[in-house]
């Protein structure tokens, strides 16, 4: 069911898609990645919550809380999730519903929920909710997912080495991750290599990647400024 | 029932067979049991007493909101319920005291009635009155005292003993004695003194009630002619009292913050279930999901409940809001926020809803503070949708002592000011935290530099890149709790060879804080 990408396949940045479904499914490669799925899953909301007043709703479940850790709002708030209502629910039928009851009230841009592995249905009604609230939801999977959903989009993600640090060659750079899409609707699967945006707080491509070598990345503006706090503010 | 005194066991309160057998309260209980030998005692409980009186003044509410408990010594109790410009509601006052008796009655409750002009009145005629049910008419409250004995205006022993040694047995004796020497004569405590409690009796000095519970101010009643008994029976009613709760709200121009939905059962108890509101609210939908999102389940009903009142136990001034052009779908914003809080903490509990606020700490896990959804609705950030960012964070700095993320009073930006990123913005910072830290074992090239491989959930991991020192002092002002405020942490960025980031710290010192315990390394977080 899910297909088999060959590593040679080039990723094209052009096919990446940049628009949110209103349900997309992101899963941890392994245990270990749920904080870069995490991050994607974050990613993923960025353009929805960069233009809204409305906040974020991340649920979790205990189990997840009690493996993961909790969230930290000063490290949430790099990645743009600065507005966020904490809901902390008991079993995944709880986080199910406290994200579709959030998703349908129109009172949240977009949100999240760590669940297990929910039903099709489970999923198709948090499809609904999403497009009845005008919001983006992401269903955060523990595992790699391997049954069916209603969620258009579903991503695996897989931490990567960092990038280059402006000033530290030893020092872990922006966050990257590898980012697969097992399924769409508008387009053929693919894989992309992404990394944090600080301009943004989101997620961009990056391409020409290999292993830990120095990447193509545009010239930010604050290696002219020999890196004083505060000059690309003044940008 | 016995009670423990000061010459022994003494009977405190007895059944109306043994008053036939010639028994009487505070008699010693050896007397007692010479007397009876076959008398059956238990030890007093005065807090179940008490415990139970508050329920029926609980129960009492369907009557008037004003109740009171007169609490005194053991076997003084009373309720007291102010029915002023009620009474006519019940079919006058006779008809309610009736209608008292017989849902006491139902309920196995024994008691005596009395209605008279003042609190103190009218205990002393339900105490001392003829019989069961006494009312005393307007203004003649002074005629109706006068053949109760002095018991009645609730003095305390030594009073009454001196009372009776004058020969005064009846309140009516007291009417006619020069009050200046009276009042002399028994003064000190509010128990002795003997003219206040006279002119309380009287009506001539307040004596206010306190009642249970603050009345609530906004409430909506249905009675039944039959108990009901099941949850359905409720659901049906839900909808007609949330319209007519909104409707005196709505009139008041309030809101609700606190609701509450309480059922009076046919045998004197009464069962309710609240919910709170995270900024008030007159929407009769709202308040209604909101009660079956609570749980009408939840309400004890027992042998059925022939009264329902939905009150509104907190109200606050609804703010009219205009809505801004342009704001579309987002018009509903601040409501559509509260009602979801609310929903989401009627089902899961207002604690599991938190929204993140920075407090004045640089210890990563007390740098923020999870503080509930329903007290603080989180404002919309106006600056936050102004487009582009622009970074107000520092870079990277070497080694040594770095600023606090969050300085009390310090560089932080203001959200509106910095254009985009609120205040909390630090990329050197992890988007989960374990809290509590968990023990890593790792080993470090140098004893005091950022670790080369390390074991974390019994899984080794090689480090590839590191960064750090970032030295974090302990609090040591903090002298509250001088066992938690621990020693000096050492953060570093870790990369191992997956891509996996972690943010481990080294807490001590090596040779220069607590010598004599080794430093040991923590994993604090996992960066995305």
């Amino acid at each position: 069911m899910i297909p088999v990408l060959t590593p040679s396949a080039p990723p094209d940045p052009n096919l990446f898609p940049r628009a949110t479904e209103p349900l997309e499914e992101v899963a941890a490669a392994t245990p270990a990645d749920a904080a870069a799925a995490l991050g994607f899953a974050l990613g993923r909301l960025r353009p929805a919550t960069a233009t809204d007043v409305r906040p974020l709703v991340l649920v979790t479940t205990a189990a997840w809380l009690c493996e993961r850790g909790r969230p930290f709002s000063p490290g949430l708030a790099a990645w743009g999730a600065g507005r966020l209502i904490w809901v902390r629910a008991e079993r995944e039928a709880q986080a199910l519903w406290a994200l579709e009851e959030a998703l349908k009230s129109g009172a949240v841009a977009g949100g999240l929920a760590t669940v297990e592995a929910p039903s099709l249905v489970a999923t198709r009604r948090l499809d609904f909710a999403a497009r009845a609230g005008g919001a983006v939801g992401v269903a955060l999977r523990v595992q790699a997912p391997g049954d069916l959903s209603a969620a258009r989009r579903r991503w695996r993600i897989a931490a990567r080495g960092s990038g280059p640090a402006p000033f530290d060659p030893a020092a872990p750079g922006q966050a990257r991750l590898r980012a697969e899409l097992l399924r769409r609707r508008d387009g053929p699967p693919g894989a992309w290599d992404m990394e944090q945006d600080d301009a943004t707080l989101g997620l961009r491509v990056v391409v020409g990647l290999a292993g830990h070598g120095l990447a193509a990345r545009p010239a930010p503006a604050a290696q002219s400024g020999l890196g004083e706090p505060g000059c690309e503010r003044a940008a | 029932m016995v009670e423990r005194g000061a010459h022994g066991l003494r009977l405190l309160a007895l059944n109306p067979a043994a008053r036939r057998l010639g028994l009487r309260a505070d008699q010693a209980h050896a007397d007692a049991t010479a007397m009876v030998p076959h008398l059956i005692s238990l030890p007093a409980a005065p807090d179940e007493d008490a415990a139970a009186l508050r329920r029926l003044a609980l129960w009492a509410e369907r009557f008037s909101p004003l109740v009171a408990m007169a609490a005194g010594r053991p076997g003084d109790e009373a309720l007291l319920i102010d029915m002023t410009g009620g009474a006519h509601l019940f079919g006058g006052e006779a008809a309610l005291l009736a209608d008292i008796r017989r849902r006491l009655n139902a309920a196995g409750i024994p008691a005596r009635l009395a209605l008279a002009d003042t609190p103190a009145a009218a205990w002393a005629l339900a105490r001392y009155g003829a019989g069961a049910e006494t009312i005393a008419p307007p203004g003649q409250t002074r005629l109706a005292l006068a053949e109760l004995p002095v018991e009645g205006l609730r003095l305390e022993p030594a009073a009454l003993t001196l009372l009776r040694r004058f020969g005064l047995k009846r309140i009516g004796d007291l009417y006619d004695l020069p009050r200046a020497g009276l009042a002399r004569r028994f003064r000190g405590e509010a128990g002795l003194r003997v003219v206040e409690r006279l002119d309380k009796a009287l009506g001539l000095i307040a004596d206010p009630l306190v009642p249970q519970r603050p009345a609530p101010l906004y409430r909506s009643w249905r009675i039944f002619a039959e108990p009901l008994t099941d949850t359905g029976g409720i659901e049906t009613q839900a909808p007609e009292l949330a319209q007519a709760l909104a409707a005196q709200l709505e009139a008041a121009g309030l809101g609700a913050r606190r609701l509450s939905l309480t059922g009076f059962r046919v045998d004197g108890r009464v069962t309710a279930i609240s919910a709170g509101l995270s900024a008030p609210s007159a929407s009769p939908a709202h308040l209604l999901r909101l009660l079956r999102e609570t749980g009408l389940e939840r309400l004890d009903l027992g042998f059925g409940v022939d009264a329902l009142m939905l009150s509104a136990d907190a109200a606050e001034p609804i703010a009219a809001r205009q809505i801004e052009i342009g704001e579309g779908r987002a018009a509903a914003g601040p409501q559509a926020l509260a009602g979801l809080i609310d929903r989401l903490g009627a089902r899961l509990g207002q604690a599991a809803i938190r929204i993140p606020q920075p407090s004045a700490s640089w210890i990563p896990e007390r740098s923020e503070a999870w503080v509930r959804a329903s007290d603080e609705i989180p404002p919309p950030l106006a600056g936050e949708v102004a487009g582009r960012a622009s970074a107000t964070t520092e870079g990277p700095s070497r080694g040594g002592e770095r600023p606090p993320p969050s300085r009390p009073g310090g560089r932080d930006t203001s959200p509106a000011s910095g254009g985009g990123k609120d205040s909390r913005y630090n990329p050197l910072r992890p988007i989960l935290l374990l809290d509590p830290p968990e023990p890593v074992e790792a080993i470090a090239q140098a004893p005091d530099g950022a670790p080369a491989r390390f074991t974390w959930r019994r899984a080794p991991r090689r480090v590839i890149r590191a960064e750090g020192p970032e030295r974090l002092s302990a609090e040591w002002w903090r002298v509250d709790a001088p066992d938690a405020i621990g020693r000096t942490r050492d953060y570093y960025r870790l990369e191992d060879d997956q891509g996996h980031r972690y943010w481990l710290f080294r807490e001590g010192l090596y040779g220069r804080e607590d010598a004599d315990r080794a430093p040991c390394w923590w994993m604090h977080g996992v960066f995305a």
